[in-house]
């Protein structure tokens, strides 16, 4: 029994530790892990996207849903960011254009989820379904869409104080999102909807409001991706955001590994999604081939599950008298 | 307490709640057969069998894990590494039988991969607590991984006396493809539905507490229902292996399909529960509307749609009819 007592609070540092030490071999074994050029491509290139749906997605899994359509809001944002450039809008008109069609997805799953009733799992099944339909039907199966030569936003090439641009825009929706959730009484509301269901409804708290204003405020920032994704790629790759959803929902809840109650927050998001930046870019500096990395990848964020939960079970056992 | 009878207007929107997923199916039949040429016909409606044989028998998996952890999406059982599970098993059995290794070594090897990775997952949610949307997300990714180290990404192909049996063979008729698919569906729906063990999963699944107190010993059952599961992913990797003549890429995509058709299949029970035989329904639905937009020349890209808004509207009705119970 003092084992199990003394092992609980290790098991729990266990995934910051492996994060710590990973990083420290990669910079050991892996020649300019720690180059300033690499750190910030890892930025810019594989952070940014993420990090944003990843943001998205904590809110989502804070309010005690999911939202399995943040692929759909990014892929049609960025396929009206696209329409309207091309159609001769300017950046400022197109951009808002994409943030009110990737809302107006967000909208369609609050009337589902809030209005209907239904789950959010399925019911963010049934946009993510929905919207690949109508993505196909929209690009005749699958064909990109490029933006026109002389309506290039150019925005990857935009640098502010020496940073990337792209980043103030994580930075920002992580900033808006991560002080709203911990920090203000909407967050409070959401958490305490998510953890328990039953009270907050007894307590009188208003449940469908807040979880429609979750699901739009959800696929809202998604937008924001889209528009990075369309400005970086220079078109509209139908179908593209689904690679982000996996991805997303394991940064939120290898995130939620490293608060002391198992809580999602914005902050402890950003960091598992660096951990998984980080790990991906190690391995392929060190040379390991690309399917190499998705074993490892795998195993680790099963790993980091298992020690996570099987370390708040010792210490649930421990802390029983 | 004694509750009233509802009133007459509820219990006519209950009745048509109840009934109205095998109506909409007859109906859809309807339409198909009125309007699109030889869909009736004996050879296209074995067709959609065979075709939806790969989904059909994944799904069967998911079904079982769902009602052995209950139908909550979150905290119930789900299996989302079935599609990956197919992948992985068939890449498996094509690089066996590549290398040489003998029928029964290959098959054998096949198998236990599937029931590895059902263990994995059993293990995990039974002895760890992970919920099972999370748990099987990470193996999702890990058996992709593995897959891909196998495959190198490339289509592996292969030819076995088993796979030309289960492709070409022909009994009546019927495609091989189409009896595995329903005899597995009919042998499941007979181990769910009417024998002790299913009787005992559903009360797993539905009441963990009270099976408990029963003395049912509801670990066992749980961690078993995810070994079935990863038994359908071999055996649908064995269909899928026929059906392509190899191992191929992307299996994975197959995933939201089966997901929607387990929980499409909840509607076709009068119980509003999952089901063996309601999964078998709704996997035909799935399948007659592929081969009706087909024979109507309609475009394929509207599947997905109809069937994300079937989902959506199934799982309100339910709602609805769980509200009004």
């Amino acid at each position: 029994m003092k084992l199990i007592t003394c092992l609980a609070p290790i098991l729990r540092l266990s995934v910051p530790l492996l994060f710590v030490a990973l990083s420290i071999f990669f910079a050991a074994t892996a020649p300019g892990f720690l180059s300033t050029g690499n750190l910030l491509s890892v930025l810019v290139n594989n952070f940014v996207l993420l990090g944003i749906c990843a943001t998205s997605m904590t809110l989502a899994v804070a309010a005690g849903g999911i939202d399995l359509s943040v692929g759909t809001a990014l892929d049609i944002a960025s396929l009206s960011f696209v329409a309207l450039l091309n159609a001769g809008a300017g950046f400022a008109i197109a951009s808002l254009g994409a943030l009110l069609t990737a809302a107006l997805v967000g909208v369609f799953n609050a009337v589902l989820i809030a209005g209907l009733g239904i789950s959010p799992f399925l019911a963010t099944l049934g946009t993510l379904f929905i919207g690949t339909s109508m993505q196909q039907l929209l690009s005749s199966g699958g064909q990109p869409i490029y933006i026109a030569d002389q309506a290039r936003p150019g925005l990857s090439n935009i640098s502010l104080f020496g940073l990337p641009f792209p980043l103030f825009w994580v930075a920002g929706v992580a900033l808006v999102y991560g002080v709203l959730l911990a920090r203000a009484r909407l967050g409070r509301e959401l958490l305490a909807t998510g953890q328990q269901p039953v009270f907050a409804h007894y307590t009188g708290l208003p449940i469908r409001r807040l979880t429609a204003t979750v699901s739009i405020a959800c696929s809202a920032a998604v937008g924001l991706a889209g528009i990075l994704l369309s400005s970086s790629v220079n078109g509209y790759v139908p179908l593209s955001g689904n690679g982000f959803l996996i991805q997303a929902i394991g940064a939120v809840f290898i995130g939620t590994t490293f608060s002391r109650q198992g809580r999602a927050s914005v902050a402890n998001t950003l960091l598992g999604v660096l951990f998984l930046n980080l790990i991906g870019n190690g391995l392929l500096l060190i040379g390991w081939n690309f399917y190499w990395q998705q074993v490892a990848t795998g195993a680790l964020i099963f790993g980091v599950l298992i020690v996570s939960f099987g370390g708040r079970k010792l210490h649930g056992f421990s802390a029983k008298p | 307490m004694h509750t009233l009878p509802p009133p007459f207007k509820q219990r006519i929107a209950l009745l048509f709640l109840r009934r109205g997923a095998p109506l909409a199916f007859l109906l859809i039949l309807a339409v198909f057969a009125l309007t699109a040429p030889n869909f009736l016909s004996i050879g296209n409606l074995a067709n959609v069998f065979a075709q939806s044989a790969i989904l059909g028998v994944l799904a069967f998996g998911l079904t079982i894990v769902i009602i052995g952890g209950g139908s909550n999406v979150v905290t119930g059982g789900l299996d989302l590494s079935l599609a990956s599970n197919l992948g992985l098993c068939a890449a498996v059995y094509a690089s066996l039988n590549n290398a040489g290794y003998g029928a029964t070594t290959s098959i054998a090897a096949t198998v236990l991969t599937g029931m590895a990775v059902g263990a994995v997952n059993g293990a995990v949610v039974v002895w760890l607590g992970l919920p099972p949307l999370l748990a099987t997300l990470a193996s999702l990714n890990l058996i992709n991984g593995l897959e891909l180290v196998l495959t190198e990404n490339t289509v592996l192909p292969t030819s076995s006396v088993l796979l030309d049996l289960l492709s070409g063979g022909n009994w009546l008729g019927v495609p091989a493809l189409a009896w595995i698919f329903t005899g597995t569906g009919l042998l499941l729906a007979l181990l769910l539905q009417h024998s002790r063990f299913g009787l005992r999963l559903y009360a797993v699944g539905e009441y963990a507490e009270a099976a408990r107190a029963a003395g049912i010993p509801v670990r066992s059952y749980v961690f078993f229902s995810y070994i079935l599961s990863g038994i359908c992913g071999a055996l649908a990797a064995f269909l899928s292996a026929a059906w392509f003549s190899g191992s191929t890429t992307g299996s994975g995509e197959l995933l939201l399909s089966v997901v929607a058709i387990a929980f499409l299949g909840v509607v076709f029970s009068p119980r509003v529960l999952p089901s063996i035989t309601g999964t078998i329904f709704a996997t035909l639905l799935v399948g007659f509307l592929m081969n009706g937009f087909q024979l109507l020349n309609i475009s394929s890209f509207w599947v997905n749609g109809i069937q994300g808004a079937l989902i959506l509207l199934v799982v309100a009705a339910s709602s609805m009819l769980r509200a009004s119970k």
